[in-house]
């Protein structure tokens, strides 16, 4: 059964020398519970079709459907963890992951139950009323985490969560994103510049093309779970994933004519 | 305590007390000089340069507060003042919040509305003195009318380009977490701005103050700039002083009070901005 279908998408910006395909004809079909990477070189459009997913910008051409429906805009159906953190600086961290169930009307004590079970989940129990700017950036992110966890989204829209943390704390937050995973099964759409981190999380890596925003390569990852970095299938995949990558990035690079060694 | 736990704490120690002592080194430099300044003005004005009549000493200045205080007049002065400013300042603060909030997320209404309020910012708030008087006669409306003149396109302008400012990722993170509607403005928009509404609040102030002092000084009435006008036509230097000490006071006093408390709200919340 699928999921989230895009069919025929395209998405053009005006750049200064002509027109930049963000996305042009591109079809994907994403099942319910699979947790698909989207890698390629920046500027590829991979954020482009993560935010058309999320309803934020619409497709120029073609339709994006989510079991079967056509979407129109944001909905809460889908919810997006940002490459930067995103959370309200006036509102404390369990406010922060609250705020959701608060717009949605649900009731005060509910909400400081579900919050505290969250808080839990992501180890952040001692900082319930911290503000967001005394928190590490690895914090942010797992209660950037916990508030989209909280929404309870069928399908949940990463974009470069964690490319901004050192990587110990990436490790962990694998670690806590590879549970939420395992445990309820949600439909992940994951964008990254870093191929093992695809890898170890992925059960589909899409590799993009440099230009143009269009599919170049499949590789469906089929190693066992729970996977690491360092893990040599992990590595022996990524390492193939990285030539194709480069290979693709020195075409582009000879078809607009530089020249590379 | 180990020795070493009685160490670290007697560093600690000797940090908050190094603390302490900028805080108060610089709170001792000001008042020296301060205390400098009327020193030298104690001195100029024995040597008698100047007509006493035009350079006052300042125990005079002093003697006129003092008078001043009790047979009533200043502190009438003042709270005629005050009424008025609060009374202007407050209708804009109700008006130009919201009108920013507005003018930062509609486009049209910016470029109408907003752009009538670019044109009227250029134009000294003292200017609509004459057309008041006209309209609201010699009345407290009229005076309120100029302050509502002077501080209101300030506060709506600042309000509206903080609104403009906030990150595009707060309003998308609003957009999925459900935040729409009143919802929308009330949660997001108006604590996301409140930066900007401090800054606004407090720019909108200083020229609700300055447009009431100048209206008062040119329409004879109660209030501190019209203490300020009859010191002048009394010959009285040291009434004219005073009144001028009287109005710094309070734009200090209102800017330590008031706006200190928000800034440092803001300092707490978001990390940044605002004194310590």
């Amino acid at each position: 059964m699928t999921m989230v279908e895009l069919k025929n998408v395209s998405r053009v910006y005006l750049g200064q020398s002509g027109p930049v395909y963000g996305l042009s004809g591109f079809d994907l079909r994403i099942a319910e519970g699979e947790f698909v990477c989207i890698v390629g070189p920046s500027g590829c459009g991979k954020t482009t079709l993560l935010n058309i997913v999320a309803g934020f910008e619409p497709p120029d051409l073609g339709e994006v459907l989510i079991d079967g429906d056509k979407i129109a805009g944001p909905g809460t159906n889908r919810f997006v963890m940002f490459q930067e953190h995103a959370l309200f600086p006036w509102l404390n961290v369990s406010q922060n992951i609250m705020f959701g169930l608060k717009m949605a009307g649900i009731p005060k004590r509910e909400r400081e139950e579900r919050t505290a079970a969250l808080l839990k989940t992501v180890n952040l129990s001692d900082f319930s009323t911290a503000w967001i700017h005394e928190l590490s950036g690895g914090m942010k992110q797992r209660v950037a985490l916990a508030r989209a966890l909280i929404m309870d989204p069928e399908i949940l829209l990463m974009d470069e969560p964690f490319g901004a943390l050192d990587s110990q704390t990436r490790d962990m937050l694998h670690e806590e994103v590879e549970l939420v995973w395992q445990r309820t099964r949600k439909t992940i759409l994951f964008v990254t510049h870093n191929v093992r981190e695809a890898v170890r999380l992925g059960t589909r890596v899409i590799l993009m093309t440099a230009k143009g925003g269009k599919i170049l390569r499949e590789y469906p990852i089929a190693l066992p779970r729970n996977r690491f970095l360092e893990d040599v299938e992990v590595v022996k995949i990524a390492s193939q994933i990285r030539d194709d990558l480069r290979h693709e990035v020195l075409r582009a690079a000879k078809e607009e004519g530089y020249h590379v060694d | 305590m180990s020795i070493e736990q009685e160490e670290q704490s007697d560093i600690a120690k000797v940090r908050f007390f190094a603390q302490g002592y900028h805080v108060w080194r610089g709170r001792a430099a000001r008042l020296g000089f301060f205390v400098l300044l009327i020193g030298v003005w104690q001195v100029a004005a024995s040597l008698e340069l100047w007509n006493e009549v035009l350079f006052p000493h300042p125990k005079e200045v002093a003697d006129a507060v003092v008078l001043g205080m009790r047979d009533g007049t200043l502190p009438q002065a003042i709270e005629a003042s005050m009424r008025r400013l609060c009374m202007g300042y407050g209708i804009s603060l109700l008006i130009g919040i919201p009108l920013g909030l507005l003018l930062g997320r509609k486009r049209l209404l910016d470029d109408t509305v907003g752009s009538l309020a670019v044109g009227l910012q250029a134009l000294p708030s003292i200017c609509w003195l004459p057309m008041a008087v006209l309209w609201f006669g010699l009345s407290e409306t009229a005076m309120q009318f100029v302050i509502i003149m002077g501080s209101l396109m300030s506060i709506t302008l600042a309000v509206r380009d903080g609104v403009k400012t906030i990150p595009t990722l707060y309003l998308r993170a609003a957009g999925i977490l459900g935040a729409t509607g009143w919802r929308f403005y009330w949660y997001v928009l108006l604590p996301a701005s409140l930066p900007a509404i401090i800054t606004g609040a407090k720019l909108g102030w200083s020229f609700a103050w300055r447009s009431l002092m100048a209206a008062e000084l040119l329409y004879v009435t109660s209030g501190i700039g019209s203490t300020l006008m009859m010191g002048r036509e009394l010959h009285n230097m040291a009434l004219v002083v005073a009144a001028m000490i009287l109005i710094i006071t309070i734009g200090l006093l209102t800017d330590r009070l008031i706006f200190r408390f928000g800034e440092s709200f803001i300092h707490r919340r978001w990390g940044f901005g605002g004194r310590d």
